[in-house]
């Protein structure tokens, strides 16, 4: 990341303002720095925010924390290259199962297993990158389905090590705990921290020449290699920075969980979640996946606590509507409509269907 | 040896149905390049009905799968031209997220109105076995097996023997061209997609008759499906056939040496290989293009 | 051609199948470098088949690509732009979503001799698009271009890569009187400045004028390559290639 260097996220003015056509996602219309100032500043206010909330709604909001740390990372590689991985969730459990392992058998420290589990999913990832992302379409969404698939049973299975089935257990209390457990307002707060991370790398890679050649990938492969990007390398480094992000998250989850399972840590609905959140914010972009995430999040939540006994089924109705209406995402939806004047609404269906 | 012969067998007799399940799927993928993960929730759905009517009716769950069918045909026949046939033209994980909602919708909705609990339709004649040589071959499965494969290869001659079905290939092959010709493309889809639905709900009623059910299945059929599809290739019929029979024998075979779940993480394993190995599947080509020559 | 220079493009017996079609068999020739060739053929004579093998966008089943004395024989496309070599597609491929500077920029951010800096690979850029007399706001997106600027467009990106050897897919089917002009004009003019060109075109009037030498393609095949009036007057290629229109004018 060569590019991190010029980003000067106090606000202050980081380079020339570029014109206007330059920036490919939302913050067209602003200077360059005002993006990070804004990214400062709501950062502040989720700080601000934790001190009004009770315990419970910290957890909530460590959630869609947790949530907009996810899409990020998902959006890396779904959202600048169109390669959609609906195995994501294999290094989310990889990193939970990293950290748990390496805590309660190891004896390591949280700050030494949570890094360690981030570079053991990106490793993973390195490793499984080159033959997959050669497949393309439902071909790389269904592969790296079957990965995760295939890991959790394989978690399952040794439980000598992971528990299986039973699950395991960080030691967080007594003189075999090697990091005490952290609490909920440390945990808010390290949520904020790696959704922060996950969102000002995914600016960085936006304007950066990875970046470009990534898009460059999802419009067209071969004309991008004949442009001369090696597609290879910028999709694997895609996915391995994706898995090492999407590890983190998990490896912080697993120790605010305590106890984990993989029924949860590979649980296929966490892909799909991440999946949903970014295409209804707006792939490739970087607001997109917090829009995606917080309205989902904050819409699954209220649905929970109002409608406990179909809250899912309605929560899919919404997913369905969704889709149809806004399939390029509200980022895009809104960028149009406030380029037009109108609300494109139906226009989506006009180009998509058959 | 006897172990290994009744495993086989087994095996071959839960292909078959395997196969039953996964042929719609494959038949959609295949024709509209859509995956459709609600498919499980349709074997499920399929499942219900037949032991709804068997309920009330006391139909026979061989009879009752007929109303499994026609419901599903019109439920997947609906489902197609007034949701999937919008979004036919968007990247590929837009239709995999809308069928993924439609997946959510359809197994709550069966948790709400039957809850989570596992059912079975009971009949005299299911869980009797016959000898053969030693090995047992339980009747149910025996009848469910054959019904299957004779349905499979039925859809393959209506496929390649009726308008309709010639239709729906060279939609599949190119919609364009297709349309040019006037065949009406959304029909078509809206028929390939009822046709694949009541495929999976006659699947659904029989796995009914051989075993336990209940709304939590869902996924682990679409799976299946998944894996069986990628082993045969897409849109080939008899691949479908021959993916499910090796799957059920891989499973069946794996669970006489490995533990528990670990049989699932082979078949999860093989799917795995074949794609990066052959995506087109061990039988057939792909209609569309799995991964780039460069 | 037996000149003392490494050629700037060497194709030695090149062929490719595809199952049981063979849309390119034993092709060889050699290209001396700032030379222009023209390819004609027919449609499926294996024009566009001959570019992918050259670029890597195919893998040949058997045979040798050389290009400035390098064996590039089935590397992988970047690698085939590393080694100074840009192509136009037949059917433009644009990225959607980008504007046009942004398309051309990325040839330049990456390719044989990078920049890393966007503010400079946007430079190259719009000194590309200028040079193909493009038209429309650098900053407009794809979608808004017209057929002349999307083949300029087309044109642009290659030419950002700053080529030793150009191959041109029909980048003037589309065009107009006006706009096919600049084009040679563009075309020679490279050519000046030391390019190897590579012209694939249906247009006749464009091969004829612009290229030193012209192969025919036929089925695959190489029919002839010579002087394009040579070329122009051999039977074999009116009878293959330029049909009955052709015979019917030269007897007139």
């Amino acid at each position: 990341m060569a590019a991190e260097s010029r980003v000067d996220v106090t606000g202050k003015p980081a380079a020339a303002p570029p014109t206007p056509a330059d920036e490919p996602d939302g913050w067209r219309r602003l200077r360059p720095a005002t993006p990070w100032a804004i990214g400062a500043i709501a950062v502040l206010a989720v700080i601000a925010l934790q001190t009004q909330l009770y315990s419970g709604q910290v957890r909530t909001v460590s959630t869609v924390l947790m949530f907009i740390a996810l899409a990020q990372s998902w959006n890396i590689l779904g959202g600048f290259t169109g390669y959609a991985s609906f195995g994501q969730v294999a290094f989310f459990g990889l990193g939970g199962y990293s950290t748990a392992v390496l805590m309660a058998k190891a004896g390591l420290s949280y700050w030494m297993a949570l890094p360690l589990s981030a570079v053991i999913a990106a490793a993973f990832a390195a490793v499984i990158g080159l033959p997959l992302l050669r497949l393309r379409g439902h071909y790389f969404a269904i592969a790296t389905l079957g990965v995760a698939e295939g890991l959790r049973e394989i978690v399952i299975n040794v439980p000598r090590l992971t528990g299986g089935g039973a699950g395991i257990s960080i030691p967080v209390v007594g003189k075999h705990a090697s990091t005490a457990y952290l609490g909920n307002d440390t945990f808010y707060i390290v949520f904020l921290v790696v959704a922060a991370a996950t969102t000002v790398l995914v600016g960085v890679l936006s304007r950066s020449r990875l970046g470009y050649g990534l898009r460059a990938i999802r419009q067209d492969e071969a004309a991008a290699a004949a442009a001369g990007i090696d597609t290879t390398r910028a999709k694997v480094t895609a996915l391995v920075l994706s898995a090492f992000c999407t590890g983190l998250v998990g490896s912080v989850y697993a120790f605010q969980q305590v106890t984990i399972y993989p029924e949860r840590l590979f649980d296929v609905q966490i892909t799909l979640l991440m999946v949903m959140m970014v295409v209804i914010g707006g792939s490739g972009t970087v607001l997109g996946p917090i829009i995606g995430a917080t309205a989902l999040q904050a819409l699954s939540e209220y649905l929970r606590a109002n409608f406990t006994e179909v809250h899912t089924f309605i929560l899919g109705a919404i997913i369905i509507a969704a889709v149809i209406i806004l399939p390029q995402g509200a980022v895009f939806f809104i960028r149009d409509a406030w380029r037009t004047r109108r609300l494109p609404l139906l226009d989506n269906v006009r180009t998509y269907r058959l | 040896m006897n172990a290994f012969l009744q495993s086989t067998v087994y095996g071959l007799l839960q292909g078959g149905l395997l196969a039953l399940v996964a042929v719609g799927f494959s038949l959609v993928w295949g024709v509209m390049n859509v995956i459709n993960l609600a498919h499980g929730a349709f074997v499920v759905v399929g499942a219900y009905v037949a032991w709804q009517l068997n309920e009330w009716l006391g139909l026979d769950p061989f009879i009752a799968m007929f109303g499994s069918m026609a419901f599903l045909f019109v439920t997947g026949y609906l489902v197609q031209r007034l949701l999937v046939n919008l979004v036919v033209n968007a990247p590929v994980f837009i239709t995999l997220l809308l069928t993924f909602g439609l997946d959510l919708l359809l197994t709550n909705g069966l948790i709400m109105i039957y809850s989570g609990n596992y059912r079975a339709i009971n009949t005299s004649y299911a869980l009797k076995s016959l000898a053969l040589g030693g090995v047992r071959v339980p009747v149910g499965r025996l009848l469910g097996c054959l019904l299957a494969v004779a349905c499979s290869l039925l859809l393959v001659s209506l496929m390649k023997r009726t308008r309709t079905g010639l239709a729906i290939a060279a939609t599949g092959m190119d919609r364009g061209a297709a349309r040019l010709m006037g065949i009406r493309a959304r029909h078509i889809y809206a028929l390939t997609f009822g046709i694949a639905a009541a495929l999976a709900g006659l699947a659904g009623a029989m796995l009914a008759t051989v075993g336990t059910f209940s709304p939590a299945d869902a996924s682990k059929y679409t799976l299946f499906s998944f894996v069986i599809a990628v082993l045969g290739g897409l849109g080939n019929m008899y691949g479908a056939l021959a993916g499910g029979l090796l799957l059920g024998l891989v499973e069946s075979w794996a669970g006489q040496y490995l533990s528990g779940t670990l049989v699932n993480a082979v078949a999860f394993g093989l799917l795995v290989l074949v794609l990066v190995a052959r995506p087109a599947g061990l039988l057939g080509r792909p209609f569309y293009e799995s991964r780039l020559e460069v | 051609m037996n000149t003392p220079t490494t050629p700037a493009l060497q194709i030695r017996n090149l062929s490719r199948r595809f199952g049981g079609l063979a849309a390119l068999s034993d092709l060889s020739f050699t290209l001396a470098p700032g030379q222009i060739l023209g390819v004609i053929g027919p449609n499926g004579a294996g024009k566009s088949t001959f570019i992918n093998l050259v670029t890597g966008h195919l893998r040949p089943s058997t045979g040798q690509v050389l290009v400035h004395g390098a064996d590039l024989t089935g590397k992988r496309p970047w690698r085939v732009a590393a080694a100074g070599v840009a192509r136009t597609f037949q059917i433009v491929k644009p990225f959607r979503g980008m504007t046009a500077r942004e398309n051309v920029a990325i040839s330049a951010m990456y390719g044989p001799t990078p920049r890393r800096s966007k503010r400079a690979a946007l430079a190259v850029a719009d000194e590309a698009l200028e040079r193909t007399g493009f038209t429309a706001a650098h900053t407009a997106t794809p979608n808004e271009l017209s057929v002349a600027d999307a083949r300029r467009l087309e044109l642009a990106k290659a030419l950002a890569l700053r080529p030793r050897l150009l191959l041109l897919d029909e980048v003037m089917a589309g065009l107009r009187g006006k706009e096919i002009d600049r084009c040679l004009e563009l075309v020679h003019r490279l050519r000046e400045e030391g390019m190897t060109i590579v012209v694939v075109e249906h247009l006749m009037k464009a091969i004829l004028s612009v290229s030193d030498q012209v192969l025919v393609l036929h089925q695959g095949r190489l029919l002839i390559l010579g002087e394009p009036h040579a070329v122009l007057s051999d039977d074999r290629v009116i009878e293959a290639y330029l049909g009955q229109r052709y015979v019917q004018r030269k007897a007139r």
